[in-house]
């Protein structure tokens, strides 16, 4: 008869009614399937990748983009090279696909007329000011497990592997981009990230080092942020 | 009727840890509502002198309602153990047609199919082998028993009840008789007060907020438990914490809709209460919850993919909001102005379902740079001008007027500056990154 009645002999778990979970979804999904229709987290239209907006980095990348559930770190040389305008085409498409973008302790304003010059929909941003890395930290794994969230961009003072790998865990949980930026010499240390690049200025471009892509390789390329928006 | 007891051999422990009888006895009304969330019918047995106490739930009414979801008992019963273990009351359980039944089941401590009876004669089959100790009655009556040379449950009950009657006394006799359901147990309902709020005192004062979160849980699991029993939800609740002789100190938690789900309450709670400095010691913990709201239908809208993500949005919104303080979490709007710092403004967190704020009319400029900083900041003239001037000149009319020339400024690491002349002071200005 009943299985749960003693717990010494079959410890009570809290995910215990989840049991039942795999095997509903898949009947749902039968079901669901002869009307045409689908379980709502079974979009083919989610990419796994999000293209960046850029060709030469697309096609450089593995999957053709951004990767998403995963976390990627960006080492600028220098402030103002344009590091943020690399990722403004991925979060334009984003904010049109009805996906948030988290905003995790930037170093100073993203600047409103600018994201909207560059398709940003302000009402889906959001902003988050904390102080110290372990909130900082902390902020980015909630917003990274939220699925309405599609990336989350970090500044982080401080990182280790330990706390990089907690974060790539709420990126495959929520299937969001954590996009962290990192001072340059963390290039020097390894970094379970699953794609990690180093930017810096070359000829009004930026020359992007892709020093780690898990399931691709390394490459070297030059894109033009900056272009993109005049044109 | 089927009844699950729930019994609880150390609660007066666990509930209080030696603290005063009436706080095991609050501990337990909480954990009677708790129960509500599964069943109407709900009783509790206070806490003996050896601590035990007793919940009773008659879940064969529950098993229709749950059924179609959590197909049988097992799975009704495996809910209700899964939500009961993280309160961290030791418990066993038995479940039979009598609330005598499933108490002495429970009591038997037996392997799980042997703790649970759905019909009077499986019940009889289950009580057969059990000793007569575990009978609920008192010792005197058992050693008379035992002077009769009856050694199991099943022994007793093969004879006649008249006979049981004549020669053990008529207390013997009505505890078989209702053990049997053949006479009617005289329980007295737990009723759902028309308020929510439940207290948790303490042995000894409390001096940090980290120890508040378990005696929390369970304050929260009985609120869980009286909204879904009254199919309500909260929108905030108040948290209390007590000091000896000052002011106690008092939290209000939002939430950005209605819900009724504990752990969200406590995750909310837990950020709160990271965040403060304990004026004092904290004697005792009150949770309370005045305005009762009809729930969203939203919850619980399986299909509606939109709907479950902007849910999913609030609760991390609130979450962040209670650690960080609403004001460090918000959205950012541009403004219609044409001085660079006063372009732009804040907003509050974008709201569930909020719509789109209808695009206003804003001035064409041309491109701006993805940082601006806080304050301008002075610096030497710039090396190399890669575009401008543009003109700003405004504001004339409150007082805060301008009139800058901006360019666009390399940098020798090639970091590209939105600088500025001043026109009216000289000198030259950084005011953004071109990031």
């Amino acid at each position: 008869m009943s299985q749960a009645l003693n717990p010494a002999i079959r410890p009570a778990s809290a995910d215990a009614p989840a049991v039942a979970g795999p095997q509903l979804r898949d009947a749902l999904r039968r079901q669901l399937e002869r009307m045409g229709r689908r379980l709502p987290d079974d979009d083919p239209a989610r990419p796994v990748a999000l293209p960046t907006g850029f060709a030469a980095l697309d096609a450089a990348l593995n999957g053709g983009g951004w990767p998403t559930g995963a976390i990627i770190e960006l080492m600028p040389e220098a402030q103002g090279i344009g590091e943020l305008s690399l990722l403004l085409p991925a979060l334009a498409q984003l904010n049109r696909a009805g996906r948030y973008v988290a905003w995790i302790a930037p170093p100073c304003l993203p600047y409103p007329p600018a994201l909207e010059q560059h398709g940003l929909m302000l009402d889906r941003l959001l902003l988050v000011q904390a102080q110290d890395t372990p909130t900082i930290l902390w902020a980015a794994e909630q917003a990274l497990r939220c699925p309405a969230i599609g990336a989350v961009i970090a500044w982080p003072a401080a990182l280790d592997d330990r706390r990089v790998r907690r974060l790539q865990l709420a990126a495959e949980t929520g299937g969001s981009c954590g996009l962290l930026y990192r001072p340059v010499a963390a290039a020097q240390q390894s970094s379970p990230a699953a794609l990690r690049l180093r930017l810096k200025a070359l000829d009004g471009g930026l020359h992007i080092d892709i020093l780690k892509a898990r399931g691709g390789h390394t490459h070297a390329l030059v894109v033009h942020p900056a272009a993109a928006l005049c044109a | 009727m089927l009844w699950l007891c729930i019994l609880l051999p150390r609660f007066a422990l666990e509930a209080s840890a030696g603290g005063p009888p009436q706080a095991a006895q609050a501990a337990l009304e909480t954990l009677a509502l708790w129960a509500l969330q599964w069943s109407s019918q709900v009783s509790v047995r206070p806490a003996d002198a050896t601590g035990s106490a007793l919940l009773w739930l008659e879940i064969g009414a529950s098993r229709q309602l749950f059924g179609p979801l959590f197909g049988h008992d097992d799975a009704l019963c495996e809910r209700i153990a899964a939500s009961l273990a993280p309160l961290g009351f030791s418990h066993r359980m038995g479940l039979a047609p009598t609330p005598q039944g499933a108490a002495l089941l429970a009591r038997a401590d037996c392997p799980p199919h042997a703790a649970a009876a759905t019909t009077p004669s499986q019940l009889q089959q289950r009580l057969a082998p059990l000793p007569l100790g575990l009978l609920a009655l008192p010792r005197q009556h058992i050693a008379a028993l035992e002077g009769a040379g009856l050694r199991r449950i099943g022994e007793l009950l093969a004879l006649p009840m008249a006979a049981i009657a004549q020669r053990f006394g008529p207390d013997t006799s009505l505890y078989l008789r209702r053990l049997r359901g053949e006479a009617q147990e005289p329980l007295r309902m737990v009723q759902p007060p028309c308020r929510f709020a439940s207290r948790c005192e303490f042995a000894s004062p409390v001096a940090s907020t980290t120890a508040l979160l378990f005696p929390l849980q369970r304050l929260l699991a009985g609120l869980q438990g009286y909204l879904r029993s009254l199919d309500r939800a909260i929108q905030r609740y108040t948290l209390v914490l007590e000091h000896h002789r000052q002011a106690a100190t008092r939290l209000t938690i939002g939430l950005a809709r209605p819900g009724r789900d504990a752990a969200q309450f406590q995750a909310l709670a837990r950020e709160r209460l990271a965040a403060l400095v304990l004026p004092a010691p904290v004697d005792a913990l009150r949770v309370e919850a005045p305005e009762l709201l009809q729930p969203l239908v939203l919850q619980t809208d399986l299909f509606s993919h939109e709907a479950r993500q902007l849910e999913q949005l609030q609760q991390v919104l609130d979450r962040l909001a209670a650690r960080l303080g609403a004001t460090d979490v918000h959205t950012l709007r541009s403004a219609a102005d044409h001085r660079p710092e006063r372009a732009w403004g804040m907003a509050a967190a974008p709201l569930a379902g909020a719509q789109a704020a209808p695009a206003t009319a804003r001035p064409v400029m041309p491109a701006r740079p993805c940082w601006l900083l806080r304050e301008p900041q002075r610096i030497a003239m710039p090396r190399e001008l890669l575009a401008g001037p543009e003109r700003i000149e405004s504001g004339w009319w409150d007082g805060a007027d301008i009139a800058r020339d901006y360019y666009l400024a390399r940098e020798a690491s090639g970091a590209q500056l939105w600088v500025f002349h001043d026109l009216r002071g000289g000198g030259w200005h950084v005011h953004g990154l071109w990031a």
